[in-house]
């Protein structure tokens, strides 16, 4: 507990937090604005011929309970991203700044310290959704409220949107605390992260859709593997036709967050410190 | 661990034991062994490159041994329970966040450690550097940092100090200031060790010294004997225009006699009253007559000699 404690203060005493609060300010403002702009386009009907699938997923994503789920998630893309950042620092500034000795001579079980750095990745990421959501649920119900739907505030599908959402922000800080041990210069994981964290989705996703064309629809089920789109799959807000369940993103993502925390460990355990 | 496994005696003592760390290329430290006893200032020397960190670092549990054991107070660092009351330690390489202040620096550590908030402030003034306590670590100065490394090795006011070269970029008021509170701190009854490449230095520090090179133990024990057991022991300079003269009715007083490559002749296993007697006798005029006695530098030089350099 001291060493959460430690861990927590070690955060507060620089600027780390103020610098990421106020980069992700804008970027939940414009995520909103495209978010609003988008449901108000999906509701105001008319969007011209389609195939029928395509209408389907269309009208599916019309429906409140992905309109709502979609609002009060607003500014996950780059929340995520923000998340597994911090938890990378976390770990990485202690490299950086050559400060791992002294937290190693203060707590001699590195295991201990290991674990206290995941729970400190872990309360920021989620303290980062409590706030998100608090400014997605007056914000987006306002939204909901404009373009007539209610604000969907009693919906339960909206709120396991919003559930699953602070599970993956838990998950991408302990993911980045696990990347800050495998790769631990600050600038390798930094980078490293936001491949993995962007390039990952888009350039996974063009892969897979390019294979599923070539060798037929099985493939779509392996996106899951990817890490940044079983995330996407589990935080979709609803369950979108023709796509797997939510809950095996959500399996996964988990199995990778114990993966790397648990790898985290052990490395972090033989080091040596010189 | 409880106070009752603790045997008395080796309480603050330190006990390297058969230490080796094997790196890909380097043996950096070979089957070394020594004690360290408390209320003395240890001074551990070597040349660059002897090992010295590692084994500090190994006794600190930051690096895993190859083979052997380090000890404090008969206790592996990693089982003493809290390690910060018992032990405080200075790296080479120990630093703080460059963007946090001395203090919050120093809180960190605290609350990690579970001492009360407000050491962090004894610490600092314990140092003298309370009125930059509330700067940023990348604003100090390298003797402030140095400053600073000590405050956050007392938080936990500990028995034994560890330093990894301590004066390593001081100036002569911050070496003297070190000096002076290493000393108070012995002094106290603690166990101070302190590693270091100044040897001037450590003659006006240590009580012990521990000389190791390329990773193996040369000489250890108290500075003074370990100056006087050199084989060369105490040795007169002479100057004279008729040394061949000199040297004749020297070798006749069984002393030894050599050239010092700068137009003196360097004698010794005779005292420098002899030589003058001797010279006067032979009628050899003399135009100097000093007794050099062996410092640390040269004891250490010639200890280590072909054993130094980068490895
Ligand atoms: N992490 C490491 N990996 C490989 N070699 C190392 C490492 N650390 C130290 N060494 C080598 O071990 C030897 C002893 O180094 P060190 O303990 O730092 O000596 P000193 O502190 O006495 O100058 C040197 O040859 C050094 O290059
Ligand atoms: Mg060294």
């Amino acid at each position: 507990m001291n060493l959460v404690r430690a861990e927590l203060l070690k955060i507060r005493t620089t600027n780390t937090w103020w610098v990421f609060a106020l980069i992700s300010l804008p970027l939940w403002a414009l995520t909103l604005l495209v978010n609003w702009l988008q449901s108000d386009a999906l509701t105001s009907g008319d969007l011209g011929e389609m195939p029928p699938e395509q209408a389907a997923q269309l009208a599916a994503a019309a429906h409140p309970d992905a309109l709502s789920a979609n609002l009060f998630t607003t500014g996950q893309f780059f929340g995520l991203l923000i998340v597994m950042l911090l938890g990378i620092i976390v770990v990485t500034s202690e490299f950086f700044h050559q400060t791992v000795t002294t937290t190693f001579l203060t707590a001699p079980h590195r295991s201990a310290v290991m674990i206290a750095k995941l729970a400190a990745a872990a309360l920021l990421a989620v303290l980062f959704w409590v706030v998100t959501t608090g400014l997605n649920l007056v914000a987006g119900a306002a939204v909901l409220e404009s373009i007539g739907v209610g604000n969907q505030l009693g919906n339960v599908a909206a709120w396991e949107a919003i559930g699953l959402n602070g599970l993956a922000y838990l998950l991408w800080g302990i993911l980045g605390v696990g990347l800050g041990v495998l790769i631990r210069s600050q600038i390798g994981a930094t980078v490293t992260g936001i491949l993995l964290y962007l390039g990952g989705t888009i350039g996974a996703a063009i892969a897979i859709s390019v294979l599923a064309a070539r060798f037929g629809d099985w493939i779509n089920d392996l996106q899951l593997l990817v890490p940044s789109l079983a995330s996407s799959l589990m935080v979709a807000g609803t369950e979108i036709p023709g796509n797997p369940p939510r809950w095996a993103g959500a399996a996964v993502l988990i199995g990778y967050a114990v993966v790397t925390g648990v790898a985290g460990t052990l490395i972090l355990r033989r080091r040596d410190i010189s | 661990m409880s106070d009752g496994q603790r045997s008395p005696t080796s309480d603050g003592q330190i006990v390297v034991s058969g230490l080796t760390k094997q790196y890909k290329n380097v043996r950096a430290v070979n089957n070394l062994s020594f004690t360290i006893q408390p209320g003395r200032v240890t001074g551990f020397l070597g040349p660059n490159g002897a090992g010295k960190t590692t084994t500090l670092r190994m006794l600190l549990n930051l690096v895993t041994p190859t083979s052997g054991t380090a000890t404090i107070s008969g206790h592996r660092y990693a089982d003493l329970s809290e390690p910060l009351r018992h032990v405080g330690a200075v790296l080479e390489a120990s630093s703080a966040h460059k963007g946090r202040t001395g203090v919050n620096h120093l809180r960190v550590i605290c609350a990690a450690a579970g001492l009360p908030r407000q050491r962090a402030d004894e610490a600092l003034a314990l140092v003298g550097l309370t009125p930059a306590a509330k700067r940023k670590f990348k604003g100090y100065s390298l003797g402030m940092k140095q400053r600073l490394g000590i405050a956050a090795a007392m938080l936990g006011d500990p028995r034994v100090l560890i330093l990894d070269e301590p004066a390593n970029g001081l100036d002569p008021e911050g070496i003297r200031w070190m000096r002076g509170f290493l000393k108070g701190l012995a002094h106290e009854g603690r166990t101070v060790l302190v590693s270091s490449h100044l040897l001037s230095e450590m003659q006006l520090l240590a009580d012990d010294v521990v000389i190791i090179a390329a990773g193996q133990l040369v000489r250890q024990g108290p500075v003074d004997q370990v100056i006087g057991s050199m084989t060369q022991g105490v040795r007169v300079r002479v100057r004279t225009p008729q040394a061949e003269a000199l040297t004749t009715a020297l070798k006749g007083q069984s002393a030894t006699v050599d050239a010092d490559g700068q137009g003196a002749l360097l004698v010794s296993g005779v005292d420098a009253a002899t030589v003058g007697r001797t010279a006067l006798a032979a009628g050899v005029e003399l135009h100097e007559l000093t007794t050099e006695r062996p410092d640390l530098e040269g004891v250490f030089l010639e200890l280590t000699a072909g054993k130094a350099g980068i490895r």
